[in-house]
């Protein structure tokens, strides 16, 4: 009952929903299989965690991707998406390969970062394997040192064009 | 002459016919004119068995007409199975078909000798005739009949390995010691009678401390060669050394004939025993139920397995005859009549699943050499026939739908809880204890079965010997085949069978209703497989055809890679072995089983702090065997030790030998 009140009093804290965007990304072409639904895995290659942070701030109440029907689910042989962040380290370049392979056909790969995306500011660094398009082929990117959390679901919203 | 006699003439004719072949056929085509003249035997044994259930004229039979040149007042010799002497019949000839008909491509070497093949005629005989024998004699004659039989089967690898020549001396003690009590029970009971057919006993009505001492007598004796706990010991040992198709028939038929005993002395030689006879057979039932399925749990050798999954059958079994007998003495008739249908869909059920594990264990061993489940494990990718045969049989043996076995646990727990305990206290005690007991052994077989099938069968091989396995030979796979059909087609149809069964025993109350299922009035129960099948199929048809509609619009994805967590080091050593599996078991029944563990850490030469080996060792043993047997076996062996001092070679002594006994005796004489 009291938690029935604080739902009552806390009401919608979520953002309203912006339009989706309609210009094309590069040369994504969202897969017809992904539409309106989208698994999410998220794998951190090296990340400082502020992408993590971020991340953590799409699937929460205020941004609230599973809106537009992105989930994160524990294991990419559930997932649809790939959300990597982070530069890849040399240890896991190997793990971020087995992850992508794992992942059932058709498959999205979101570099969210500049580290993912370019490398960003650990670019060249003495334990950096490269950033993710050099490891694994990059499908969208979400530049940004934190990228804003509208970015992601924006990118998120194009895999499943809600 | 009747059918009966006339397919026990056919018997004792193929028998010689089989030896003569097994003797004089070259060794190449020995395997197979002799295995086909066995799988003959059986299938003749079989047929009596069937004319014999139906009753069609009691008391017909085989007479021998052999006067024995003794001054002892024995009736003829009598072939003549009753009912439910055709039960046991055709049960030991249909198990005895399809391991001839598997033995023929499996009997290699010593197994496929000349002496092989004839043993296994011969034990084949045997164990058809001990149901057939009418009169103390000829039972006794066809007892040891079998038990020397089956003893040479048991020798056949002996030159291979010597825990076989241990095995037989185990198997041939204890087997002997049956034939001792059972001589003495049934000489007891020949004493208060005068004669020595069955019929002149039961009519005699023995009763009184003489009835309850060859009562006791008899139990023991059966219960040897049933496999009942504390007499158990020579399973664990002499089924795992012996051929396999021999195992097969060894646990699948002759332990049946301890049942058939139990069955014999209760109902047809003692029907009026006191109830402490029923309370007796009742706690030695339970008890090797409970420890046959505990051992079978922990058990990592899939023989040894399922040799003590044989004892806990065989206590189930017991368990239905006893709760039965109690209960007619409780006067619950109806519920007893259950109770007594349950037992003997019991015993067809393990008969029909316990060949055909026994025989895939035996596919097994002759593909990978091992019997060591730890060793063994993904046998379905290359024995898809041995792992389905063997996966239906397991299937019956942990009690499952559709097989017979659970078919037959059904009618024994509804006998269980049906039965009617009020007015007697010692009822009212047992039957819920022993609810609970059967309750927990099905629950620890379903774990052996899944252990057993699953480790063997499963994930990926855990030996190179596994990897490379191949499915047997035609025959081989036919049995095994053959065998899986009767463990479902059992399931599939439990009305006939239990009615037929029924009808031998005298057991009213069983009736057909529906497609083939099974009906219990006394305890308003009714079990309709063919129906339930259809009924789900009918149900689940809308969910299929969703599914593949579903299917049709979202194409399968590919993946490239089986998730490992983004791990690289996948090995068979990653997986669970039995011996892992049965781990949290172990734990629990600790106090019971008592294993020894070992484990051994052996440090890098660098540091103390890294380890680069860990060697883990367990061994369970079967406890009653050590405590009980074993100051027995040391006795024994210290006689003869003292003996030996007394014997020294020396002529001498044995003169003064001679003397002192020739002065003893006139001494004796002149007193």
């Amino acid at each position: 009952m009291r938690l029935a009140k604080l739902i009552r009093r806390t009401g919608r804290v979520a953002e309203p929903a912006p339009e989706l965007s309609t210009e094309p990304a590069g040369a994504f072409r969202p897969d017809r299989a992904l539409a309106g639904s989208a698994q999410v895995r998220h794998v951190d290659c090296g990340s400082c965690n502020g992408c993590e942070v971020e991340v953590g701030a799409v699937f929460g109440p205020v941004y609230d991707a599973e809106r537009y029907g992105a989930r994160l689910v524990a294991s990419p042989r559930h997932a649809d998406v790939l959300l990597v962040t982070g530069v890849v380290t040399q240890n896991m370049r190997e793990p971020l390969r087995r992850t992508v392979d794992a992942t059932p056909r058709p498959r999205v790969v979101v570099a969210v970062g500049d580290c993912a995306v370019d490398g960003g500011v650990f670019r060249d660094g003495y334990g950096v394997a490269g950033f993710v398009d050099e490891v694994v082929g990059v499908d969208l990117t979400v530049p940004g040192c934190p990228p804003e959390p509208e970015a992601i679901v924006e990118a998120l919203r194009r895999v499943t064009g809600r | 002459m009747s059918g009966v006699s006339a397919g026990i003439a056919t018997q004792l004719v193929l028998a010689a016919v089989a030896l003569v072949a097994a003797t004089l056929a070259p060794a190449r085509m020995r395997s197979h004119v002799a295995g086909a003249a066995c799988a003959g035997l059986g299938v003749a044994g079989a047929v009596t068995g069937l004319v014999a259930m139906s009753g069609g004229n009691p008391g017909a039979g085989l007479q021998i007409p052999v006067t024995l040149p003794l001054g002892l007042p024995l009736e003829p010799l009598l072939l003549a199975p009753d009912r439910l002497g055709g039960v046991f019949l055709a049960l030991a000839g249909a198990v005895a078909a399809v391991t001839a008909v598997y033995g023929i491509g499996y009997a290699t070497g010593p197994a496929a000798s000349r002496s092989g093949w004839a043993a296994f005629a011969v034990f084949i005989l045997g164990m058809q005739l001990v149901p057939a024998a009418s009169d103390v004699v000829s039972f006794l004659v066809a007892w040891e009949t079998m038990a020397i039989g089956s003893t040479v089967l048991l020798l056949a690898d002996h030159g291979a390995r010597s825990e076989v020549v241990r095995a037989t001396q185990w198997y041939a003690v204890m087997t002997h010691a049956s034939f001792l009590l059972l001589l003495a029970g049934f000489a007891v009971l020949v004493a208060e009678t005068g004669g020595t057919s069955f019929a002149t006993i039961a009519a005699a009505g023995v009763s009184g401390t003489s009835a309850s001492v060859a009562f006791v007598l008899l139990l023991g004796g059966f219960a040897t060669k049933a496999g009942l706990v504390p007499v158990h010991v020579w399973l664990p040992r002499a089924h795992p050394e012996a051929p396999s198709h021999v195992s097969a028939a060894m646990s699948a038929a002759m332990v049946k004939m301890g049942v058939y005993g139990v069955l014999l002395a209760a109902l047809r030689l003692l029907p009026q025993g006191p109830a402490w006879w029923a309370g007796l057979l009742l706690v030695l039932a339970l008890a090797s139920a409970l420890y046959g399925i505990l051992q079978a749990s922990v058990a990592t050798d899939l023989k040894r397995l399922l040799a003590y999954s044989t004892t806990e059958n065989v206590g189930l079994i017991l368990v239905a005859v006893a709760v039965a007998l109690l209960l007619r003495g409780a006067g619950d008739e109806p519920v007893a009549d259950v109770a007594l249908t349950a037992a003997l869909l019991l015993t067809v059920s393990h008969a029909a699943f316990k060949t055909v594990l026994f025989l895939g264990a035996g596919a097994i061993l002759h593909a990978t050499g091992e019997r060591d489940l730890d060793r063994l494990g993904g046998l379905a990718a290359v024995m898809p026939t041995t792992s389905l045969t063997f996966g239906v049989a397991a299937l019956g043996a942990a009690a499952l739908p559709v097989t017979s076995g659970f078919a037959a646990e059904w009618v024994l727990l509804q006998s269980l809880i049906h039965g009617d305990g009020r007015d007697d206290v010692a009822l009212a005690i047992l039957l819920p204890i022993t609810v609970a007991i059967v309750a927990l052994t099905a629950g620890l077989a379903l774990l052996t079965f899944v252990k057993a099938y699953g480790i063997a069968f499963l994930a990926r091989p855990r030996s190179p010997a596994a990897e490379h396995g191949h499915e047997g030979g035609r025959s081989m796979r036919a049995a095994m085949l053959l065998g899986a059909a009767a463990v479902v087609g059992l399931g599939l149809a439990p009305g006939p069978v239990a009615a037929g069964l029924a009808e031998a025993v005298g057991a009213s109350g069983i009736e057909v209703v529906g497609v083939l299922g099974v009906s219990l009035p006394a305890v308003d129960a009714l079990l309709d497989p063919v129906a339930l099948i259809l009924l789900a199929a009918i149900v689940l048809a809308p969910v299929v055809v969703v599914h593949l509609a579903a299917a049709r619009r979202a194409p399968r994805r590919d993946v490239d890679l089986a998730w490992g967590c983004g791990g690289v080091r996948v090995s068979p050593r990653m997986q669970y072995t039995a011996t892992s599996y049965a781990e949290p078991l172990v734990r629990v029944f600790d106090d019971a089983l008592q294993p020894s563990r070992d484990v051994e850490v052996s440090h890098a030469d660098e540091s103390r702090y890294l380890v680069s080996q860990v060697r883990f060792r367990q061994r369970v043993t079967d406890l009653v065997a050590d405590r009980a047997y074993e100051p027995i076996v040391r006795a024994t062996l210290g006689i003869g030790e003292g003996a030996r001092r007394i014997q020294n070679g020396s002529i001498h002594r044995y003169l003064g030998f001679s003397f002192t006994a020739l002065v003893l005796v006139l001494l004796a004489v002149t007193w």
